[in-house]
């Protein structure tokens, strides 16, 4: 029983739908019997049942003979009774209203009774849209508020409760029950994670510090006391280090989207050379100046494994910007092996590596060029990947103008 | 003899910095946690007052950070910290919070002995840098940003060190190589002065990096291109001009170079 009782959507449509009908119904009764029925003389339809008087024009009936269109079914016995079949196109042909008092409605009426319905339903049905599809965009704004907050990190974990679990129908009550829990183990699952990520950076990193130190004592700068394996180690627990820190950027770029700036392209491609010609690296910018919108660490994140991975393979680099169509083009070149023609998506992958490659020891972690067609694409830019025609490999990045 | 104490949770990690430190000459205190660190804070004198303090970002009782921020209201004790994390966000917040550097675990224990003597360098390890802080505490030299300094700002441009970020006028986010940041910060600190390139060299030197006088030309001659020719209201030819009259880095014949700006 109190199910049958409970504010449903079901019972709010209903009802909505069977109130508006039958007040229109009334109203355009009203209008017609207040402003057309002193009017017309002898008009019987003011004695009819006010639901007959007013119901919608229905098809004719059959055997009633060629019935003129918008004749009221419920005058229809008088109507037949008056104006037998034949008599139609007379009455058309007079100056005379069409469907004369005898039981019809003049025209006039007729056009303000469906007037006053349309307007009447056409009222309740916007009013009615409304009020039941507000909800629907209530939780529409919450998922987008949702997708938000938990997109900008940590910052302020699930603030508020993003429904309202006490308005509405009992469909729409539930719904936002069931969003709500949803919304809170999202969020307790992205902090769980960046909470995961930390502790495993922490856990890694401690033991590797203390490795770290303990190596030193045989990497004394005096070369003969120098173990032969120290150096060996000291370069393998680096690149332990690198790839935690490669997973914690991939984890920390997913959950911050940094608003974009206007970054002087050149300026910071001629940054990196100059720091890498401080350590040696042969690295040569030219171009033309460029101002891209970008998130400048990022940016500087992506270029530097681009040209990383070119002094890597090639030991030196070269790098183009130009500006053509509103969009950045910087290459970085190199004269290395390149890659086969068959791996060059392939290497986007995560954790994927080049088969066979020529050069021993580090060759990264393989999440770099993923990590940086994620940030680019992020930043609406695109990353490319082609073999040069005379060797060597071309990385392509394309930054909107900024 | 400098004084280093030591906050980290880890006991081995403990054992290995504080003998390694000892064979640099330094006498060391380990605590373990945040109360610990408090405590043996408040039981100092200041005549055996630390000289430095190395402080873990992550310890089980309290963060690293809050700590910091406790040791920077209550003394002038330069603080190192050390820390697991070592994204850019929480260096920022650690200098921001006033601890004087930041060094990522795992870090080479040389690195560290180079930012533990030039800390003590900039502040000078001679006074007890522990206790109330009085009218007469010393203070900081500006080659030690304090936080509210961080920003600087000359002719439109601003200049965040925190951040190693310049925007010009523009607002045109402007990439410096370490040698251009550490030039620019050494001009930003000594406006309207013309600074001899011994004394450039001296600001502008930084562990590890070898620094000569043809590099401070060429830093100048690119740091000069960067604030000239940054695109400004689109047109390069007319940023150019209008650098060549009224240059933010002049030079003056036979003795150095003036940063020429007003700074606010």
């Amino acid at each position: 029983m109190k199910h049958w009782w409970a504010d449903t959507l079901f019972k709010r449509l209903f009802v909505l739908m069977w109130v508006a009908l039958v007040v229109s119904h009334l109203i355009a009764f009203l209008a017609v019997r207040s402003f057309v029925a002193p009017a017309g003389a002898g008009m019987q339809g003011g004695m009819l049942p006010p639901v007959l008087g007013s119901l919608p024009p229905g098809t004719p009936v059959p055997g009633v003979g060629p019935v003129g269109p918008g004749g009221p079914p419920g005058d229809r016995p008088a109507f037949a009774k008056e104006s037998p079949p034949g008599d139609v196109e007379e009455l058309l042909a007079s100056d005379a209203p069409p469907w004369p008092a005898a039981g019809g409605m003049p025209a006039g009426a007729l056009w303000l009774d469906y007037g006053v319905r349309l307007i009447v339903i056409g009222l309740a049905a916007w009013l009615g849209a409304r009020w039941l599809s507000a909800p629907m965009r209530r939780l529409s704004a919450a998922s987008q508020a949702l997708g938000q907050s938990l997109g900008e990190a940590q910052a302020a974990p699930a603030a508020t409760a993003p429904l309202d679990e006490h308005r509405g129908t009992l469909e729409v009550r539930q719904t936002a029950q069931v969003f709500n829990a949803m919304a809170a183990r999202l969020a307790e699952q992205f902090k769980a994670q960046g909470l995961l990520m930390a502790a495993i950076s922490h856990d890694l990193r401690t033991p590797l510090a203390r490795l770290r130190l303990r190596l030193e004592p045989m990497n004394s700068q005096a070369p003969a006391q120098a173990h032969p394996q120290a150096a060996a180690c000291i370069g393998d627990l680096r690149e332990m280090d690198a790839l935690i820190g490669s997973v914690l950027d991939l984890v920390r770029d997913q959950q911050t989207p940094a608003a974009p700036q206007r970054v002087d392209l050149l300026a910071l491609v001629q940054a990196l050379a100059d720091d890498l010609g401080d350590q040696g690296q042969a690295v040569r910018v030219q171009g033309e100046p460029a101002v891209v919108s970008a998130h400048p660490a990022a940016l500087g994140r992506v270029l530097s494994n681009l040209v990383g991975n070119a002094l890597r393979h090639a030991g030196s680099a070269e790098i183009t910007v130009a500006t053509r169509h509103g969009q950045a083009h910087l290459c970085v070149d190199d004269r290395g092996p390149g890659i086969p023609p068959g791996q060059l998506d392939a290497v986007f992958k995560p954790f994927y590596r080049l088969q066979a490659s020529g050069t021993a020891g580090s060759t990264g972690s393989g999440l770099g060029l993923h990590i940086a067609r994620d940030l680019l694409v992020r930043q609406g830019g695109q990353l490319t990947l082609a073999n040069r025609p005379g060797g060597g490999l071309r990385a392509e990045v394309v930054l909107p103008l900024g | 003899m400098a004084h280093a104490l030591l906050v980290d949770d880890d006991p081995e990690l403990r054992t290995l910095l504080a003998g390694y430190l000892r064979g640099y000459g330094m006498q060391v205190t380990t605590v373990a946690d945040g109360a610990a660190l408090r405590a043996t804070l408040q039981a100092t004198a200041p005549e055996t007052a630390f000289d430095v303090l190395l402080l873990d970002v992550m310890l089980p009782d309290a963060s690293g950070l809050d700590l910091c921020r406790w040791v920077r209201e209550t003394s002038n004790m330069p603080v190192i910290m050390l820390t697991a994390q070592g994204d850019p966000a929480s260096r920022i917040i650690g200098l921001e919070l006033g601890a004087d550097d930041y060094l990522p675990k795992p870090f080479e224990p040389r690195e560290l002995v180079a930012r533990i003597h030039a800390v003590l360098r900039r502040t000078g390890s001679a006074q007890p840098r522990f206790g109330p802080r009085s009218g007469a505490a010393p203070s900081r030299p500006a080659s030690a940003p304090e936080p509210a300094d961080a920003v600087r700002r000359f002719n439109g441009w601003s200049f965040d060190r925190l951040r190693h970020t310049l925007v010009s006028p523009a607002q045109v986010v402007v990439a410096l190589s370490n040698a251009e940041f550490r030039l620019l910060s050494a001009f930003v600190d000594h406006p309207q002065r013309v600074l001899s390139r011994e004394r450039l060299l001296e600001l502008s030197r930084a562990p590890g990096v070898e620094v000569t006088d043809r590099s401070i030309d060429l830093a100048v001659s690119r740091l000069r291109q960067k604030l000239g020719d940054a695109p400004r209201d689109g047109s390069r030819e007319a940023s150019r001009e209008g650098s060549r009259e009224r240059g933010l880095i002049r030079t003056v014949r036979g003795e150095g170079y003036l940063f020429d700006v007003e700074m606010s």
